[in-house]
């Protein structure tokens, strides 16, 4: 396995050989398998793939947020030091949301509509001993509303009185209550119009240098990621197929299927040019492809693409790859 | 232009002088409280008296974000809705006919020539018949050749979408398929009929991007071998930058700007359009983008008062725009229309 | 830095070739009803499968095999193992036995009711009776329920107000009572009991059900494009709505045949029933008799009641379990 850091002395958050499996009535999915990266303090990583990547997998297993079928095989998720794969409910509780915290997809559903939204949050704070009494912890909540751009006196409306890019930054302060040190926010933006898309997207890139926060970013939107992320992982069946700084992946893809997802995302900036496609379907994880999970639709699939999973090599300036025949492209979007 | 319709023959066809659909003033008012006892009060105006010319072969893009009219507007130009008031026009089998005023009876030409696509592939398919059965409808429905005709023409138009060999995808259920395969089976029920107009609404949304682009590939080459215009909605800009050759953008029941696509994308006119296009994202780490100098998101258009409908969000906002009606479309480049009152100040 | 080995790349063609038009299409040989048929059964034997995986689901099946096995015994019994004189249940008698009702023995395994006649040839007739009654008042009350809860549903308005007051007022008012005073009016026999069970239950409560979830479906976006290909009311309702309102319907059915076998019970054992034999009138008879509450006749009274208890709870059990089918939400993983 290559070592994937250069310095090492600011990495927060190292996630080594991660595997984990759900089991269902039809067999054993391989929804994450061998994912390592690492993520430095202050830095903003964006993890990008298609629906069933695994790239939400990763996200509930980093919080170790699993359903009841689902079991972290092996690997090892370094925060700080501490291995979060080892810890036992109890000690993990007091970790999540104080040290590492998520803003999940469709946030709707995390706010619950029977509550006042200012008491979902006083409630995140007051059961992790963030604060001793109401009045404090309302003034924290305050501030937090003010910090994503939110009106105070909004603190005691329901949910259903919020619009939705309200409602987003509303759970983005409930991450934020206890002052994390890594927020995961998983497509935080999606169900947004556009413009308030760009508003929100703005608003988390100052609060993230603001507040000195590491942030990984999920989505499936291409432009997003780019946008917001310092380093890029692309995650394909599973697995992590291409990592590096944002400009290196974006610009000199060595994936085949970075490539392909790179050159099928239309643009509106530059001239209009042919659209690609990718022929052919994601696998299904129950059954996942042999080697290289990409085989079946890569053009450029040799034998031994079929026969082992090739590892995450490092081709130079932190730029990885899993692939034996990477592409050598510049990509001109 | 050459038009091949389902009888195999070739049809060669002059472009019409007419346009394929026209719209006037087309309007949809929703009532709100509503009761068995009174009438109501308030109307939402999800579209406000649009109008606009589709040519045959000349794809319009709808584009807008939520609110903006441009679901209502597809549902009407397909009798989903029926308008409040306006009217639409357009050409089936050679004649022009108001659409907004055909009764339930006179709907069967109607049906035959204008369809539609939905944007969900999970919903818009009922899960429990098979594909054979969902393509066949439109044929069935409409009484259109018997069992052995029919389960010929889905078997050809399944061929067309890229799902062959046909006879295993025919007795197969939606369950059974991915979301980018249960999209093809929606195009091809919208178009076993060969209709000339089909409004594509938002089809590719709630696909993956590397599916998404074979759909969009999908329905432009069938667009060219089978004569069908789209009217295709979208809130993306850059989808709608490949699937049209002209563009209308909607704000809140209006239109504020139409034109070639290219055009208004790479010239925007209208201060809501240029608003738009700075916000979308771009795939480029090392682009960085002026920020949309625009805020707050769009309020639900109830009773809208006399005047610009963007005024509370717009940068240019002036006196004339408080103080006079929305803005009416005015071209200002050839082919370029543009609903703002300072817009010509930009040009 | 790792070597790069790459031609440069060719965009991957697009996954599929229009074909020209008049090109050969190949067209399916088998009948279609014949592929409808297979369809049916290779659908009905995995929702058999799904069933089965519940054991209440199974052992309610159980009982109710049991008791059919009993009732398509019986005739066969009378006709060539029983002497029809001492065994039939609504005339015979046993003149060997000087006095009855007389406990189990060897002749007669669950002994002789206060006039004389065989009580396991009466429970075994008694359970024709109970199944016939159940299924026709289940079937009357799902025809009406679904007819009527898919147009309120579809139509709304005031058909729909119509149906669900009527709905309201049938469940306002006690069944049995109404029972009670129509069957003191009128003569009533099995089938106008069937047919009255039948309708007060298909108006009432379970067309409200059904209407509910006639209109979630009413809402769903296949039933705009049905309307967008040119289908009418008709179409919409017959084609579309009915049959995702069937497994409901079905499930209903289940609860309709406790509801009707535990009636009759109630409806017999006041004697207000103009019918032969059924296990209600068993107990009738015995309370007529006075040994109601003496525990040393204790087969008069024990195996009826036995048998309805154990006929409506398996009906019963198998609706829970198919519950299970028709809503995949109640599914474990």
């Amino acid at each position: 396995m290559a070592e994937l850091s250069t310095n090492q002395n600011d990495i927060l958050l190292k996630v080594e050989n991660l595997t984990m499996h759900y089991t269902t009535r039809a067999g054993e999915v391989s929804a994450v398998d061998n994912v390592s990266f690492e993520l430095r303090r202050g830095e903003s990583m964006g993890l990008v793939g298609e629906s069933g990547c695994g790239k939400t997998s990763v996200a509930t297993t980093l919080l170790r947020l699993l359903p009841e079928n689902a079991v972290i095989k092996s690997g090892h998720i370094y925060l700080d030091g501490l291995d979060l794969v080892d810890l036992n409910e109890e000690k993990m509780r007091q970790v999540r949301w104080k040290k590492i915290s998520m803003v999940f997809q469709a946030a709707m559903n995390a706010l619950n509509p029977v509550y006042k939204v200012g008491d979902q949050i006083i409630e995140a704070l007051e059961n992790h001993n963030e604060v001793k009494t109401n009045q404090e912890a309302r003034r924290r909540v305050e501030d937090l509303f003010r910090l994503v751009g939110l009106d105070p006196a909004m603190i005691d409306r329901y949910p259903h009185e919020y619009s939705g890019g309200m409602r987003q930054r509303a759970v983005i302060a409930m991450a934020l209550a206890c002052h994390p040190d890594v927020i995961v926010a998983d497509e935080p933006t999606t169900a947004l119009d556009v413009i308030v898309q760009d508003n929100l997207l703005r608003e988390m890139i100052e609060l993230q240098k603001q507040l000195n926060m590491s942030m990984i970013y999920i989505s499936h939107d291409i432009a997003v990621i780019a946008e917001v992320s310092d380093r890029i992982g692309v995650m394909y069946a599973g697995r992590l197929v291409e990592w590096g700084a944002s400009d290196q992946v974006f610009k000199r893809p060595l994936h085949p299927y970075t490539y392909g997802l790179m050159s099928a995302f239309p643009s509106i900036v530059g001239p209009k040019r042919e659209l690609t496609t990718l022929p052919g379907e994601p696998p299904d994880l129950l059954n996942p492809p042999t080697g290289c999970r990409f085989h079946p639709r890569c053009p450029y699939a040799t034998e031994s693409c079929a026969r082992e999973a090739p590892p995450l090599r490092d081709m130079g300036n932190g730029h990885f790859v899993a692939c034996e025949h990477p592409m050598e492209v510049s990509l001109e979007l | 232009m050459k038009r091949e319709g389902y009888t195999g023959n070739l049809v060669t066809t002059e472009p019409p002088q007419e346009p394929l659909v026209r719209v006037e003033n087309l309007t949809k008012l929703f009532p709100l409280n509503k009761s068995l006892f009174s009438e109501a009060r308030s109307f939402v105006h999800a579209v406000d008296g649009i109008s606009f010319t589709i040519q045959e072969g000349q794809n319009l893009a709808l584009v807008g974000e939520s609110g903006s009219g441009k679901t209502t507007t597809g549902k009407l130009l397909v009798r989903l809705l029926n308008p409040t008031s306006g009217k639409i026009e357009m050409i089936l089998n050679g004649t022009q006919t108001d659409i907004a005023s055909l009764r339930r009876g006179e709907m069967k030409k109607f049906r035959q020539n204008v369809q539609m696509i939905f944007q969900d592939p999970y919903e818009s398919l009922n899960p429990r018949r098979t594909i054979f059965d969902t393509v066949a409808e439109p044929l069935t429905v409409q009484g259109i050749g018997n069992i052995a005709e029919r389960e010929l023409q889905v078997a050809k138009i399944l061929t067309t979408v890229g799902l062959a060999p046909a006879e295993t995808f025919m007795f197969r259920f939606p369950h059974e398929l991915s979301g980018g395969q249960r999209q093809r089976v929606a195009i091809a029920r919208a178009l076993v009929v060969a209709p000339t107009f089909v409004v594509a609404d938002e089809p590719t949304s709630m696909l993956d991007v590397s599916i998404r682009t074979g759909i969009m590939y999908l329905m432009q080459k069938l667009s060219d071998v089978l004569g069908v215009t789209y009217l295709y909605i979208t809130h993306d800009l850059a989808v709608a930058r490949y699937m049209s050759t002209r563009l209308a953008v909607m704000y809140r029941g209006k239109i504020v700007e139409i034109g070639e696509t290219e055009e208004v994308l790479a010239h925007p006119l209208h201060p809501y359009t240029r608003a738009l296009l700075s916000a979308v994202p771009v795939p480029d780490p090392t682009i960085k983008r002026s920020r949309a100098n625009i805020k707050g998101s769009i309020a639900k258009p109830i009773d809208p008062e006399p005047r610009c409908r963007f005024i509370d969000r717009c940068p240019l906002a002036a006196e004339v725009c408080r103080s006079n009606d929305h803005p009416e479309l005015v071209e200002l480049a050839p082919g370029h229309q543009v609903a703002c009152y300072r817009a010509g100040e930009m040009a | 830095m790792a070597e790069i080995a790459k031609p440069s790349p060719q965009p991957p063609a697009p996954d599929f070739i229009i074909p020209e038009p008049g090109s050969h299409v190949p067209v399916i040989e088998t009948p279609l009803w014949k592929i409808r048929l297979r369809l049916f059964l290779r659908s009905a034997r995995t929702n058999f499968q799904l069933f089965a995986e519940n054991p209440i689901g199974l052992f309610g099946l159980g009982i109710i095999l049991f008791f059919a096995l009993m009732a398509l015994i019986h005739p066969y019994l009378m006709d060539n193992v029983w002497d029809r004189n001492i065994y039939d249940p609504v005339i015979g008698i046993d003149q060997s036995i000087p006095y009855h009702p007389a406990p189990p023995s060897a002749d007669h395994w669950l002994g002789t009711d206060p006039l004389g006649r065989d009580v396991l040839s009466q429970l075994m007739f008694g359970t024709r009776a109970a199944f016939v009654l159940g299924i026709l008042a289940a079937i009357v009350t799902v025809t009406i329920a679904t007819t009527v809860g898919a147009l309120s549903a579809y139509y709304g308005g005031i058909v729909d107000t119509i149906f669900m007051r009527l709905a309201d007022l049938i469940i306002m008012t006690p069944t049995v009572t109404i029972l009670i005073v129509m069957a003191a009016l009128f003569n009533v026999g099995f089938v106008h009991l069937a047919i009255i069970i039948g309708l007060l239950g298909g108006f009432g409560g379970a067309t409200i059900i059904i209407k509910s979830q006639a209109l979630t479906i009413k809402v769903r976006a296949y039933i705009e494009a049905a309307r967008v290909a040119g289908g009418g009311d008709v179409h919409i309702i017959l084609r579309h709505i009915i049959p995702n309102l069937l497994p409901l319907s079905f499930l209903y059915m289940m609860f309709t045949v406790t509801t009707a076998i535990a009636l009759e019970a109630v409806l017999s054992f006041f004697g207000l029933l103009n019918i032969r034999m059924s296990w209600g009138l068993m107990i009738y008879t015995t309370q007529r008799a006075g040994y109601l509450l003496d525990m040393s006749k204790w087969w008069l009274v024990f195996p009826a009641g036995l048998a309805i208890t154990m006929l409506c709870a398996a009906f019963y059990l198998v609706g829970r379990a198919m519950d299970e089918v028709v809503n995949p939400r109640l599914r474990k993983r």
